[in-house]
């Protein structure tokens, strides 16, 4: 003892001791003063983690289907009756198309401009229809997977089909629904106004082109043949992600060398600036009330910290008398708002991350979630804390122990 | 428990007796800077020897709080010298007395002030808090204490529950650990009935027969009459009661 430095010392796990009993002396009151910090974290959090989750269902959404797909058409040049296609598109697509790089599959369609209703062969049946006007489509043989086309029964028309010009037609689900044709085997046949072809398959269904499956699509040369069909009035190209952009600059001119500029290319936005669009929206004014919540918490963690401070003069003073230094009577208050604010932030960032799972939840969406948020939450809240404790703590270490036990009962 | 000075602090002994006084006033001043200056203590002397019981009394406003608040370090005199077991504090930093205040100095005040957020144990265990000791250490000592004031069975209660008497003991226990060279007592009983009164003016003999120095500032003669010694402040000025 005689040995020892003339210095006061407080170990950590003390102070430790003394916030917490400090903290829980009044836990009504330390629970209500770290609402305000659980309020903006909690906010900030949920805004944060929501519109990542938005956003990223999105991109999700774009990466699925629309990021992946090029459409050509022509342009149409004059107006009115008079407009005509500035440009043709050829039948040829998946020669010319497939060689590029980045194109998964390509197809062209056109559709028949007056087919004459559809019927099947005259049968006496109540339970069906036989009589109907359903779009009819004549197609390369890439349309299929070019429009991620599957296939229920039966089987897509092949290159042989359109070499022999062959009266074949695939019938999409709902038409084979409503005409009763469920089996091939005994090779059904439809009439397409006057014109009789063999089905050969049921597609199922068409993800890019869903109009496809409550439609006839024949092969574009029995088109050409029957139903006067000319020219394709669109190619659709499957890219692999990210190469959409590329494809989409190369394609017309693929396709029509000499007239590449009369043709219309439909291609993704750019997926990034998209995201940043969504994020932008949803964020500001979320992030903006999260940020006054926060501050307004500081505040009062501040405010009731000062009150405590004045609260307990005595035992401030009382202190000073048992041999802490100023310092010592700072680093207490300090610790016990960083506390608080700490604590909120820990309450804050759970309520946070049910509301994100929450409204995931309700959307059907991926609740998707940055590593550091949860982890940055409970600091944030700390530091909202010590600076909120900053200027009761001065104030305490000011008071002259004196005075402190004097006005302290 | 000797609460002698410890040999070992490695200042020279100032009397030839080998005896080091806890307090040596020599010459001291606290004039406070208002208009007109108050002159609270005026050239007072003041020496008490380990193991004395030193009662101060006089009447309110005479200066005795501020002569205490001098004696604890709590206030620094405007002029003169004080030795607190002959180290002179007009040299020591904010730092450094707060560190001798905690280690030499046991304080009892008149409103007791315990925590009332705290049990009775974790109340004496706040003394040693910032001397760094170790905490088991510290709760041994607090148990030891509160046996010593007759206080052993009331560890865990809250101090609300506690009666008075019961209550300036426990402040007696608390200012008891890390073995103070002085005892401090502000008016101790000026909020006790007289049973109470009695009971802790009884543990101070106790104390003091243990060779604890304690020095006492009251207003309550039957108080003073039991010190060994009384010292009379008038104006600010000390003399001997014969």
């Amino acid at each position: 003892m005689g040995a020892a430095r003339p210095r006061p010392r407080l170990r950590f796990a003390d102070l430790l001791d003394e916030t917490l009993a400090g903290v829980f002396a009044r836990p009504a009151r330390a629970a209500l003063t770290t609402l305000g910090t659980v309020l903006g974290i909690a906010s900030l959090v949920a805004t944060l983690g929501i519109s990542r989750t938005a956003g990223g269902q999105i991109v999700g959404r774009f990466d699925e289907l629309a990021a992946t797909q090029v459409t050509v058409s022509a342009r149409t040049a004059g107006s009115g009756s008079s407009s005509r296609a500035a440009a043709t598109l050829p039948w040829d697509v998946e020669l010319r198309l497939d060689r590029l790089n980045g194109v998964v599959a390509s197809g062209a369609v056109a559709e028949a401009s007056n087919p004459g209703s559809l019927r099947t062969v005259p049968l006496i049946d109540p339970q069906n229809v036989t009589e109907r006007l359903v779009p009819v489509f004549a197609g390369s043989v890439g349309l299929l997977d070019a429009v991620r086309g599957r296939i229920a029964t039966g089987r897509w028309f092949d290159a042989g089909h359109v070499e022999r010009r062959d009266r074949v037609a695939v019938i999409g689900a709902d038409v084979a629904d409503q005409f009763g044709i469920d089996r091939l085997d005994r090779q059904p046949g439809v009439f397409i106004g006057d014109e009789i072809f063999t089905v050969i398959g049921i597609l199922d269904a068409a993800p890019r082109d869903t109009g496809l499956v409550q439609s006839v699509i024949v092969p574009f040369t029995a088109g050409q043949d029957r139903l006067g069909i000319t020219r394709p009035d669109r190619v659709v190209v499957e890219t692999v992600i990210g190469a959409a952009r590329l494809v989409a600059e190369q394609a017309p001119v693929a396709l029509n060398p000499n007239a590449a500029e009369g043709l219309k290319v439909t291609a993704p936005r750019d997926p990034a600036r998209t995201k940043d669009a969504v994020q932008d929206d949803v964020n500001q004014l979320f992030l903006l009330l999260g940020l006054i919540s926060l501050v307004v918490g500081a505040i009062g963690i501040a405010n009731v910290t000062l009150v405590t401070v004045m609260e307990r003069t005595g035992e401030i003073g009382l202190r000073r008398a048992l041999g802490a230094s100023r310092r010592h009577i700072a680093l207490q208050f300090l610790a016990e708002s960083t506390a608080m604010g700490l604590v909120g932030g820990i309450i804050g960032a759970t309520v946070g991350i049910i509301t994100i799972v929450g409204v995931a939840g309700s959307r059907e969406w991926t609740p998707v979630l940055d590593l550091w948020l949860p982890l940055a939450a409970p600091f944030a809240g700390a530091v909202v804390g010590l600076v909120a404790g900053l200027y009761p703590s001065v104030r305490a270490a000011r008071m002259e122990p004196v005075d402190a036990l004097r006005a302290g009962t | 428990m000797s609460v002698v000075a410890d040999p070992d602090l490695g200042e020279e002994p100032r009397e030839p007796a080998g005896v080091v006084p806890v307090v040596v006033l020599d010459d001291v001043w606290r004039v406070f800077p208002t208009d007109p200056p108050v002159e609270a203590l005026r050239a007072v002397h003041l020496r008490v020897d380990p193991g004395e019981y030193v009662a101060i009394i006089g009447p309110s406003g005479s200066g005795k709080s501020t002569l205490l608040n001098v004696l604890g370090l709590l206030d620094r005199p405007t002029g003169g010298t004080y030795q607190l077991d002959g180290i002179d504090t007009a040299a020591l930093g904010d730092r450094a007395r707060a560190a001798e205040r905690g280690r030499r100095i046991g304080f009892v005040f008149q409103s007791f002030h315990l925590l009332s957020y705290r049990s009775v144990e974790e109340n004496v265990m706040l003394s040693e808090l910032y001397l760094g000791t170790s905490r088991r250490d510290r709760r041994c000592r607090a148990v030891e204490a509160l046996e010593r004031v007759g206080l052993g069975h009331r560890l865990g209660f809250s101090p609300i529950r506690l009666s008075g008497g019961e209550r300036q003991r426990v402040a007696i226990a608390r200012a008891l650990l890390g073995e103070p060279s002085l005892l401090l007592c502000d008016e101790p009983t000026g909020n006790l009935d007289s049973a109470n009164t009695a009971a802790v003016l009884d543990l101070f003999d106790d104390l003091r027969a243990q060779g604890l120095t304690i020095l006492v500032i009251t207003h309550d003669t039957e108080v003073a009459a039991r010190a060994q010694r009384r010292v009379r402040m008038v104006d600010g000025q000390l003399a001997e009661v014969a």
